[in-house]
């Protein structure tokens, strides 16, 4: 798979495709979508979708295609080379989110969790392929979480098209195995050659799985942290298991829409009866106060 | 700022390096070095609608600010020495990166308001012209 665009900027997102075979513009197609490392602390989320003619959906199974987790790293990049020489009725498309872009949105001012990224790019990916002109007929998806609200919403959104959501979709249905295989063979590949953004000093490649709790990854994250920066933008800053980590190794960050604990300026309601006065700061002008500007004749 | 009064100080024109600076919408509350060139600057991406990068996870968006004409921005640091401190300019700048959380600070921005007072006090102060 070429991943070179990735690999030349991994701060954003990333769109991938086949080209689209002639016979999925004048018949209708099934299509399936899949998604490969949500859970991972590490590197990008894939989220794949492939297709082929109703008419041919017994050629795609006779290629054997698996739920992906249940296929080897090998197996699964031999099933895609095999999708690829069946160009001619088979075709895919992938947005790779870089783990930035998961960051910065589930940290936002106004969160974007990864249910509603992920749902957006599922329909990104539908919506591209009817832009490219597929014939699309039914769409099946594997979910996590109930698919009844999901299936709802992608229904509402497609309403020509029949929208099957179901849990464990990638293992029933071949058009969601082979969209699982794509997603997965691009994630595999994008972790493995993963160009860091940061230049770090002894940087050790072997981060496990990515999974939280695998050890190696928890020791890799350890031995990179920076008191300062946190981890290299390869991390999903928003997981818990990285925010523990910097609560205890990193310095404390406050934003300006940080929650701040308790009201300042609020005396205590005794303050009001004591005799003392009660010592006002003298305050510059407002014009200083609202440009952040100090007097400096005391240093 | 140089001082005109005070004859007494002897005045001596000193070269400073110049370095780059970003000024975040944030708090940091300790004092220390930080691998700037290695962890930030790399970072550091160019979009049709300014500069982008993100700090511990939460997306920046920045724009150059230019010191007015005439100023010059000093680094400055305090030293203390026993009783004394001293005060001095480690490094010059003309210019420095801004960095807005989400958003371009843009033209109500804290610091370019800051960076106003100069000319104003300037005005101010200035004598008025006798009819």
């Amino acid at each position: 798979m070429d991943l070179s665009e990735l690999e030349r900027d991994n701060t954003g997102r990333c769109r991938l495709n086949s080209p689209v075979p002639a016979v999925c513009r004048k018949e209708p197609c099934v299509l399936g979508i899949d998604e490969a490392g949500r859970g991972p602390v590490l590197g990008p989320m894939v989220y794949a979708i492939c297709y082929c003619p109703l008419t041919r959906l017994a050629d795609l199974e006779a290629l054997k295609v698996a739920d992906s987790k249940t296929l080897s790293e090998s197996e699964r990049f031999r099933l895609f080379a095999k999708m690829e020489e069946d160009g001619d009725f088979v075709g895919w498309a992938l947005d790779v989110l870089s783990p930035n872009l998961i960051s910065t949105s589930m940290l936002g001012r106004v969160k974007y969790n990864l249910n509603s990224l992920s749902h957006d790019t599922a329909t990104g990916l539908v919506r591209y392929a009817l832009d490219q002109g597929v014939k699309v007929a039914q769409v099946f998806v594997d979910t996590v979480g109930p698919p009844e609200t999901y299936q709802k919403w992608l229904q509402q959104r497609f309403p020509g098209i029949e929208v099957t959501v179901k849990a464990k979709a990638d293992a029933l249905f071949p058009v969601v195995s082979a969209a699982s295989i794509c997603a997965k063979v691009a994630r595999d590949q994008a972790v493995k050659n993963w160009q860091f953004v940061e230049k770090l000093r002894d940087l050790d490649a072997d981060y496990g799985s990515g999974y939280p709790n695998d050890p190696k990854t928890k020791a890799w994250l350890r031995k990179h942290v920076d008191p300062v920066f946190g981890f290299p933008q390869f991390v999903r800053f928003s997981w818990r298991t990285a925010q523990s980590i910097l609560e205890t190794e990193a310095e404390d960050v406050t934003w300006e829409d940080s929650q701040t604990g308790d009201q300042e300026g609020l005396g205590r309601i005794k303050s009001y009866f004591s005799e003392s006065p009660r010592t006002r700061p003298h305050l510059p002008h407002r014009y200083f106060q609202e440009r952040g500007l100090e007097s400096a004749t005391t240093l | 700022m140089e001082s005109s009064d005070e004859d007494a100080v002897e005045e001596r024109r000193v070269q400073l390096r110049p370095v780059t600076l970003h000024l975040l919408p944030c708090d940091v509350p300790v004092n220390r070095p930080a691998p700037v060139g290695r962890f930030f600057t790399p970072a550091i991406r160019q979009s049709p609608d300014g500069l982008e990068v993100s700090f511990r996870g939460r997306s920046l968006r920045g724009e150059e600010m230019v010191v007015p004409p005439g100023l010059v921005g000093y680094v400055m640091v305090t030293e203390e020495k026993g009783e004394d401190r001293f005060i001095q300019a480690t490094s010059s700048f003309s210019s420095f990166t801004l960095w807005g959380l989400e958003t371009i600070p843009g033209p109500d921005a804290k610091v370019r308001g800051a960076l106003n007072w100069p000319s104003l006090a300037a005005a101010i102060h200035a004598k008025v012209p006798e009819d």
